[in-house]
């Protein structure tokens, strides 16, 4: 089922476009990484889905919304660096937030505790804002994005500023927080992506360069890479290596052998039999998997 | 000197004093409250207490930082 | 309802920061200054000696009416400036520093968000315009004369009206920029170029909200409502609306962000 259709989206700011042209759709219950370097169009794309900018040109549209209400009900979104009242404590803002969002009040109330429970800041809930340390604001962040059960939840950055325990935190919540809502989230660090989204979106220069689930982008970019290593110089079996038709190339780097597939199951038989059969002095064979660095250097140098 | 205080109608002056009294003290209870200031703390003590009847008042307005 | 929510949170900040408790006070010393000052200033000339011996010292007596006007002389400049600063950030801070990001991503209606804010504004400018005079009416009372409480509710009433068009003039610039020393500066710059073009042409723009304290002063002298006071105050409302209009409209067209 879709939820939401970005169709064509574009944002120029000084005659430069942050946005270029972007269009994908949401599944519901996704969830959904945005990985790009800095400067990409990350935070530009989730602005505008949230309403705070207005696109250039195209359009976003949720696809449950046939009387055109206001798509903000239907939102949570959570900046990189969120900014709170500093005067209220974390659960006058969660229902304050909750209250503009047209929830009742004892239904706010008991979202608050609840949300500030999950989220685990319950004991520092009537404390002032200003008392909070950055981690605690991020988690009250994420409280405030989702305490009038939005459709969609957009998070700008969410993990990238915590320590890594807070960090192993947060994607445990996203992980619950999935089971209710769709989720959008930008992060430049691809092993959080890796972790908790369905699918990714790569982001270049204001435009999807390629996007998917994990499974398919490995599969189209998996480097063709094996490596050999051998007890002793690799150079007599280079040769071999390379005789074979599978293989595009290696090099030696002492007792270890790169090499470069055309196929690489083919290749890994290849030279699994060959191996066997003239006993060579393996200590160790691995397939390289690519990383998920490798395979956006690979995708942006396209 | 002696004959203008004597003068004085006290229940005309004492209540521009108490409630310039009043001024000091919330200004001075917000300020050993307060985590952040435009400038160093101390600087807005002297401010409160000694600029005359003002002193409170540019403390309210610029004393305090929000974020 | 979602407008009670912003105003009771504006009240609330407020409260917490205490403007309620000192804008109504430094209100209060505003108005009893001239009173107190006034009655005392022989006393206080004949005890710093400034006057050689035997220069005969007459001062005027100042009538109950013309010490309110002095009082309300001081509000309409200093405390013209006070709440120029107090108002200044009410939105434009919110969006320098952030928080207006969080809030406004909600299904806030801008005009409810601005709405409440002027709101909770006017009642606090209100209240502390109220017991301001209150206790300047007591000095009056006490050192030069009675006034009746009536009049002084009228004065209230009347000039109450350009203290909310001070107050509208900064939520409107607080929509139209985001630094708040912008948006002071323009208010008071607005106010003064107001007064000065009124001068200029005074003869032209006599139901100016400019001239609302002659038009009352005039009130207190004459005992009666006159048809100037009335036109001035429909001016300074219908100013105050359209321009508080403008502010709703100025922040839908406004992408939130900048």
């Amino acid at each position: 089922m879709t939820l939401l259709t970005v169709s064509n989206l574009t944002k120029v700011y000084d005659k430069k476009a942050a946005v270029d042209h972007v269009s994908f759709t949401f599944q519901k219950g996704k969830c959904i990484a945005l990985i790009g370097p800095n400067g990409a169009g990350k935070t530009t794309i989730l602005r505008t889905l949230s309403g705070i900018l207005t696109p250039t040109t195209g359009s976003v549209t949720f696809a449950d919304n046939e009387k055109n209400e206001d798509i903000r009900k239907w939102i949570g979104y959570l900046p990189q660096y969120p900014v709170f009242y500093s005067w209220m404590t974390g659960k006058e803002f969660l229902v304050y937030a909750a209250k503009l969002a047209y929830t009742p009040k004892a239904e706010a109330e008991k979202r608050a505790v609840e949300l500030l429970k999950k989220v685990g800041i319950e004991e520092a809930g009537d404390q002032h804002i200003s008392k909070y340390s950055g981690g605690m604001k991020q988690r009250l962040g994420i409280a405030q994005a989702t305490i009038h059960k939005p459709k969609l939840l957009l998070l700008d950055e969410p993990v990238s500023s915590l320590d890594p325990i807070g960090r192993r935190e947060v994607l445990t919540l996203m992980e619950e927080l999935k089971q209710e809502m769709t989720i959008l989230f930008s992060t430049h660090i691809l092993g959080d992506a890796d972790e908790v989204s369905d699918e990714l979106l790569l982001l270049h220069q204001g435009k999807i360069v390629e996007s998917g689930t994990m499974a398919e982008l490995r599969k189209k970019y998996q480097t063709a890479k094996i490596e050999l290593e051998f007890q002793h110089d690799s150079i007599p079996y280079q040769a071999k290596v390379n005789a074979m038709a599978s293989i595009e190339s290696s090099y030696v780097d002492q007792n270890m052998l790169h090499v470069n597939a055309i196929d690489i199951t083919q290749a890994r038989q290849d030279i699994l039999h060959v191996a066997s059969a003239e006993n060579w002095p393996l200590t160790s064979f691995s397939l390289n998997r690519a990383s998920l660095e490798d395979m956006f250097m690979k995708v942006v140098k396209r | 000197m002696q004959e203008v205080f004597e003068n004085i109608n006290w229940a005309v002056i004492a209540p521009f004093i108490i409630i310039q009294g009043i001024l000091l003290i919330v200004a001075l209870i917000d300020w050993a409250k307060a985590d952040r200031f435009n400038g160093p703390k101390w600087m807005w003590f002297f401010i409160i207490i000694f600029v005359n009847i003002m002193g409170p008042i540019l403390y309210f307005i610029f004393g305090r930082s929000k974020h | 309802m979602q407008w009670i929510t912003l105003f009771q949170k504006e009240m609330l900040e407020n409260w917490r920061n205490k403007k309620w408790i000192w804008f109504p006070l430094v209100i209060i010393l505003m108005a009893i200054m001239d009173p107190i000052s006034n009655y005392y200033l022989p006393q206080i000339i004949e005890a710093t000696g400034g006057l050689p011996e035997g220069t005969n010292i007459e001062l005027p007596d100042y009538t109950p009416s013309e010490v309110i006007m002095m009082s309300l002389g001081q509000i309409s400049s200093l405390g013209v400036l006070v709440i120029v600063l107090i108002s200044m950030g009410t939105i434009a801070g919110e969006r320098k520093s952030g928080v207006s990001e969080l809030i406004l991503v909600k299904p806030v209606a801008y005009r409810n968000y601005i709405t409440a804010k002027w709101a909770a504004l006017i009642v606090l400018v209100w209240g502390a315009l109220f017991i301001g005079l209150l206790a300047s009416w007591y000095y009056v009372t006490i050192l030069y004369g009675s006034l009746a409480f009536g009049s002084l509710l009228l004065v209230v009433l009347f000039y109450g009206l350009w203290l909310t068009l001070v107050v509208t003039v900064s939520i409107f610039y607080n929509t139209l920029f985001k630094s708040v020393g912008v948006v002071g500066f323009l208010s008071v710059l607005t106010i003064m170029l107001m007064s000065l073009v009124t001068k200029i042409f005074g003869r032209f723009l006599n139901w100016s909200p400019i001239h609302l304290s002659d038009h009352i002063f005039d009130m207190l002298m004459m005992e009666q409502i006159s048809t100037e006071l009335i036109a001035t105050a429909i001016i300074t409302l219908a100013i105050t609306i359209i321009l508080l209009t403008g502010s709703i409209f100025i922040f839908k067209s406004k992408e939130m962000a900048n």
